[in-house]
């Protein structure tokens, strides 16, 4: 008995350490960090509260909040609104063969990257495909990433566009596991398809709703690869996020000890949210 | 009764759902089918304006791609970094999911599902510095150690549920002909979820080929990954759409092709098991 509990320990042993080693240990040094400044020579002095005693009166850093927020819930209704739609839509093409359905769920396996790359020629201000379609229906061109009122709602349709399908995945696993029951007595009762949808699925999809909220918001709130790709945080800081922001002071202008204040703060942040709606998903269990 | 009446309605609801259908495919696919598209454009042709969809296909973007840029250098060291770091993170998260599933002990488990909400920066940042002073930066090492934090919570969030399904009597009864834990994750336990971790080692793969940020910092030019290379590319892209989006295509297709593959495990791989599929 005892050499069994030894040796479960020892096949749990590598990646208890790998966890320990690469991110327990690196955690707590980065709330070290968070406390130290560095100096131009690469000396190190402790200043306590001193980096986040900084963020308050960093107009950058409240820029930061306010983007991140504003992508983040501009983002987020989007997708579960075109998510929901399209799970919708695919749950009633029963017909549909299982190779276009995956192609309709295939952009979100894409490197977010790509998706930047692919969207920079598309939506480029003179030259773009984008600008062509909404000229040639009469209505005005749009500068889209290049302009600093639009860059997070082009961001967030962007964003929609690749994660939509994401959520339509979750939702459509939420779909299947409704009970049909519930939908030949609302027939019989002779509920309208409006109605059905309103009152039956989308009070019983709401659990799954909150299940893929949790795991978009853990993403939207830490967005980085397609803002990094594209803008940079720019035209003028409006597309400056949190994530951006602190990877830009820590790696850019290397002052470790304020990016890494940055970067615990976004962290408690995301573990916030989560934890909210964490607390959402049980009130709606059902 | 309402059948007869309902008929006319209920053609209208299936014309219109495979009206909302196709748009749906439309602007899901049709900015994909542009970045191919333009991909195979002459470069007079990928800026003409107003953009041309019947064009004459080319193949110069893909042989000035391997002739202008070290991008054969990139793929191949984008595949050291994903393979290491899909083997790496099998090797440790294979059993550690075989012992969190044996023990019901899931704190380890717990511990890494943290490290997928963090911001990626919030490791970086140490990583740097630790790596720095044992002067690591720049090597394959570095890179699929990093990569691995990706890849080990998938392979174990993916595999609880393939050790879970596997009825307790069957360990136990090998207990009693004196089997030892090893030797049970080795010879029964592993064997009977091959599937998964065929599942659980093509999303980690996938996942690590699209990580952009550990690679960005972490890697130099010799080491660099296809998506931090991309970078450079759009760099040069402002002035070679053709090309730019000749490596887009080749950036994206190994993702795409394996998710069209595993797409009926997508759902519980993806969703880390909150979502049954």
């Amino acid at each position: 008995m005892q050499t069994a509990k030894g040796q479960l320990a020892a096949l749990g042993a590598p990646a208890v350490v790998f966890t320990v080693a690469m991110i327990a240990f690196p955690v707590v040094y980065t709330l070290y960090l968070s406390l130290v400044a560095f100096s131009a020579t690469g000396a190190t002095s402790f200043v306590g509260a001193g980096n986040y005693v900084r963020m308050v009166s960093d107009e950058n850093f409240w820029n930061g909040v306010v983007v991140t927020f504003y992508l983040y819930i501009l983002s987020l209704v989007l997708q579960l609104i075109f998510g929901t739609a399209l799970a919708l839509m695919l749950f009633r093409a029963k017909r549909l063969p299982g190779f276009v359905r995956s192609l309709f769920i295939s952009p979100f396996m894409m490197p977010p990257v790509v998706a930047g790359m692919m969207w920079l020629v598309i939506l480029d201000p003179s030259l773009g495909a984008a600008n062509y379609i909404l000229t040639s229906f009469g209505l005005p061109p749009s500068e889209w990433l290049a302009s600093p009122q639009w860059v997070v709602p082009t961001l967030a349709l962007i964003d929609t566009w690749q994660w939509s399908p994401y959520v339509a995945l979750i939702v459509l696993g939420g779909l299947q596991s409704l009970p049909p029951s519930v939908y030949e007595a609302a027939e019989i009762d002779g509920a309208s398809g409006w109605k059905r949808f309103w009152r039956i699925t989308l009070p019983l999809l709401l659990p799954t709703l909150v299940t893929a909220m949790v795991l978009r918001s853990v993403d939207l709130l830490r967005f980085f690869d397609l803002i990094y790709i594209t803008t940079q945080g720019g035209p003028a800081n409006a597309s400056l996020t949190l994530n951006i922001y602190g990877f830009r002071t820590g790696f850019e202008f290397f002052q470790l000890g304020y990016a890494s204040a940055l970067m615990v703060t976004l962290s408690i942040i995301v573990l916030g949210v989560t934890l909210v709606l964490n607390r959402l998903r049980h009130a709606v269990a059902w | 009764m309402s059948s007869l009446a309902n008929r006319p309605s209920d053609r209208l609801i299936a014309i219109l759902d495979v009206v909302l259908l196709v748009a749906a495919g439309i602007a899901v696919l049709a900015p994909v089918a542009w970045m191919v598209l333009s991909s195979f454009k002459e470069s007079y042709e990928v800026t003409a304006y107003p953009p041309t969809i019947f064009f004459s296909p080319t193949l110069d973007n893909y042989r000035s791609l391997s002739e202008t840029t070290p991008f054969l250098q990139f793929g191949i060291n984008s595949l050291i970094v994903t393979i290491g770091s899909t083997a790496l993170g099998i090797l440790l998260g294979a059993p550690a999911a075989f012992v969190v599933s044996w023990t019901r002990i899931t704190w380890p488990a717990i511990v890494t599902l943290l490290a997928r909400m963090a911001p990626g920066t919030l490791f970086l940042l140490p990583w740097y510095v630790m790596f720095r002073q044992v002067d690591m930066i720049g090597t394959y090492g570095a890179l699929i150690l990093t990569h691995a934090v990706i890849t080990m919570p998938i392979v174990i969030w993916v595999l609880l549920p393939f050790f879970d399904n596997i009825p307790r009597s069957v360990f136990e009864a090998a207990q009693v002909d004196g089997c030892s834990p090893v030797r049970i994750f080795w010879r029964i336990a592993l064997p009977l979820v091959v599937s998964g971790l065929a599942v659980s080692s093509i999303l980690a793969f996938v996942f690590s080929w699209n990580y952009f940020l550990f690679a960005l910092v972490l890697s130099n030019s010799d080491t660099k990954t296809l998506i931090a290379a991309s970078f450079n590319f759009i760099g040069e892209g402002s002035t070679n759409w053709g090309g730019l989006m000749a490596a887009a295509t080749l950036i994206a297709l190994p993702p795409l092709a394996l998710a069209l593959v595993v797409q009926r495990w997508l759902i519980s791989g993806l969703t880390l098991g909150a979502v049954k599929g």
